[in-house]
């Protein structure tokens, strides 16, 4: 962890992230296993999102609402669920302090300013629980941006609120804990067809456009090229979180690529179903390119299940195997930019592995490492599916979610309108977006109509 | 109060005051807008959460739907 001047102090920041996340995941596969169901555990049917957790309860998000801000503390039955939101907000201010426990700082420097991040995370998931803003994907990480510039900007920031002002370590943790949600067995859920169509074009959508930011458009920025690439050619925004954190883009860098992913994905979402339908595909190709095109995954569900429940259930499958695809292009990602990238040649000489070592973000050590350990535990039989879906949907999302939306806050305290401004200003990431988001339509329909329409496709006998 | 921290303070009231004037006035009233009403209606009656930014996150986890098979070959 870094103190106030900037100074590398206590343990490491990214591996007080994975100490602390790959401790939460292991609490909630213990805890889940520990209360696993006596009869039918290994039932899909009865069990449809894995086993019921106990900690579930210990983290509750704000919901849905429609005119009456209150009801976003109710849940789905309309009973008052406030308990488990501070609950949940308890655990960003107990997070924020081990982390800065960890790294030799003072929790009680450190208390008000987390109670404080905390209550503007909840702000945060409170606008973004209005159905209008739900409803058309403009997803919390926007939220929780935009509060923290206003607050930051128009009041600045209270020195008793800097010791708290960690987000980069809450994202890196939500990462790590994200990890056990990233399950390579995904990858094969649609079979060579699908496997065919998100590993052609996602990869090379990813390549070109970064290769095209960097050296065509020349926009000075690499970490920003790869960001906005990723998180256009992989799933929104939690591949732009993924992949900025692992090619260590600037705070505005990252916020830029967010704020160009929702604005567009917003558009693709309301306007691709229609598109489709006037050029007469058929729902599982329509359902396909929906899939592979639209970034972020909510908005893909909205926009198949607008065409018909086929294309729907189509567009959400291809999208859950791109999603899938995050651990290894964040692994990739942080190779590549500690390998070459951030290597200097007029540095001390020594093996490439050895330098890419000394530099690659040891957090993706421990992202990976949940990946691994819940995609093997998910591979074992239905009961231990059962039993790592019921962890994760149950529990690990909603505090992942949390601590995402408590970095974002953070990021958007320490950031100034004038930094932004020159991003703004160029409009140069909005063509590279658009450049890149023009190839992905092209070639995921390309990909799709050979392996779904043609290569793949039975031929129904008379 | 020094003359920066009242200004900071009134930054943020009319700052709130926009924001709760766009969420408790404006949103709710475009959700009586017939195209943004029928949007909200239909993703409500599938249980879709367009919000969703993972898989998990989905009220459905998504599956390789059963039909599909009859109609391309998933594995040569």
């Amino acid at each position: 962890m870094k103190d106030a001047r900037g100074r590398e102090v206590g343990l490491h920041e990214d591996l007080a992230a994975v100490v602390i996340g790959l401790g939460i995941v292991l609490l909630a596969l213990a805890v889940t296993w520990q209360a696993r169901p006596v009869s039918d555990a290994g039932s899909r049917a009865r069990h449809p999102k894995g086993w019921p957790t106990p900690l579930a309860a210990t983290v509750g998000m704000p919901g849905a609402w429609a005119d009456a801000p209150l009801d976003a503390f109710r849940d789905k039955q309309g009973d008052l669920a406030a308990g488990a939101i501070v609950l949940g907000m308890g655990w960003v201010v107990a997070i924020v302090a081990a982390g800065v426990v960890l790294g030799g700082g003072s929790v009680r420097a450190c208390l008000p300013g987390a109670i404080l991040i905390a209550g503007l995370a909840c702000l945060a998931y409170v606008l973004s629980g209005q159905k209008v803003v739900k409803y058309y994907n403009l997803e919390y990480p926007l939220w929780a941006l935009a509060v923290g510039l206003f607050v930051g900007n128009a009041a600045g920031v209270p020195r008793w609120l800097a010791p708290a002002l960690v987000g980069e370590f809450l994202i890196k943790t939500g990462l790590v804990i994200f990890g056990a949600e990233v399950l390579v067995s995904r990858l094969l859920a649609l079979g060579l067809p699908g496997l065919m169509t998100a590993w052609l074009v996602t990869p090379v959508v990813l390549v070109a456009t970064y290769l095209f930011g960097v050296h065509v458009m020349r926009i000075p920025s690499r970490a920003l090229c790869m960001t906005l690439s990723a998180d256009m050619s992989v799933c929104g925004v939690s591949a732009a979180i993924a992949t900025g954190a692992a090619c260590r883009a600037k705070k505005e860098e990252l916020s830029l690529a967010i704020g160009l992913s929702l604005f567009f994905t917003v558009i693709m979402m309301v306007a691709m179903p229609p598109v489709i339908r006037w050029m007469g595909l058929d729902p599982i190709l329509g359902g396909a390119w929906i899939g592979g095109t639209i970034d972020a995954t909510g908005a893909v569900v909205a926009a198949g299940e607008s065409l018909g429940k086929q294309a729907g259930e189509v567009a959400a499958t291809v999208k859950m195997i791109q999603n899938s695809m995050i651990g290894l292009i964040a692994f990739a990602v942080a190779v590549y930019w500690a390998g070459w990238v951030e290597r200097d040649p007029a540095g001390p000489r020594g093996t490439l592995a050895g330098e890419a070592w000394r530099r690659f973000p040891r957090f993706i050590v421990g992202f990976l490492a949940a990946s691994l350990v819940c995609s093997w535990l998910h591979t074992l039989g239905p009961e231990q599916a059962l039993w790592v879906d019921g962890a994760t949907t149950g529990f690990t999302l909603k505090l992942r979610g949390w601590l995402f939306c408590a970095g974002f806050v953070c990021m958007g305290l320490q950031t100034s309108f004038r930094e932004l401004a020159p991003y703004l200003a160029s409009g140069r990431p909005v063509v590279l977006y658009l450049a890149g988001q023009a190839l992905n339509l092209v070639l995921t329909l390309v990909v799709a109509s050979l392996t779904f329409g043609w290569l793949f496709k039975k031929v129904v006998e008379p | 109060m020094p003359r920066g921290e009242r200004r900071a303070a009134l930054r943020l009231v009319a700052g709130a005051a926009v924001t709760g004037a766009v969420w408790c006035g404006l949103l709710p009233r475009l959700l009586s807008f017939a195209p943004v009403a029928r949007h909200v209606r239909l993703m409500e009656e599938r249980g879709v959460d367009p919000a969703a930014m993972y898989y998990t996150e989905l009220e459905r986890l998504p599956r390789c739907p059963a039909w599909l098979a009859d109609r391309v070959v998933l594995w040569p």
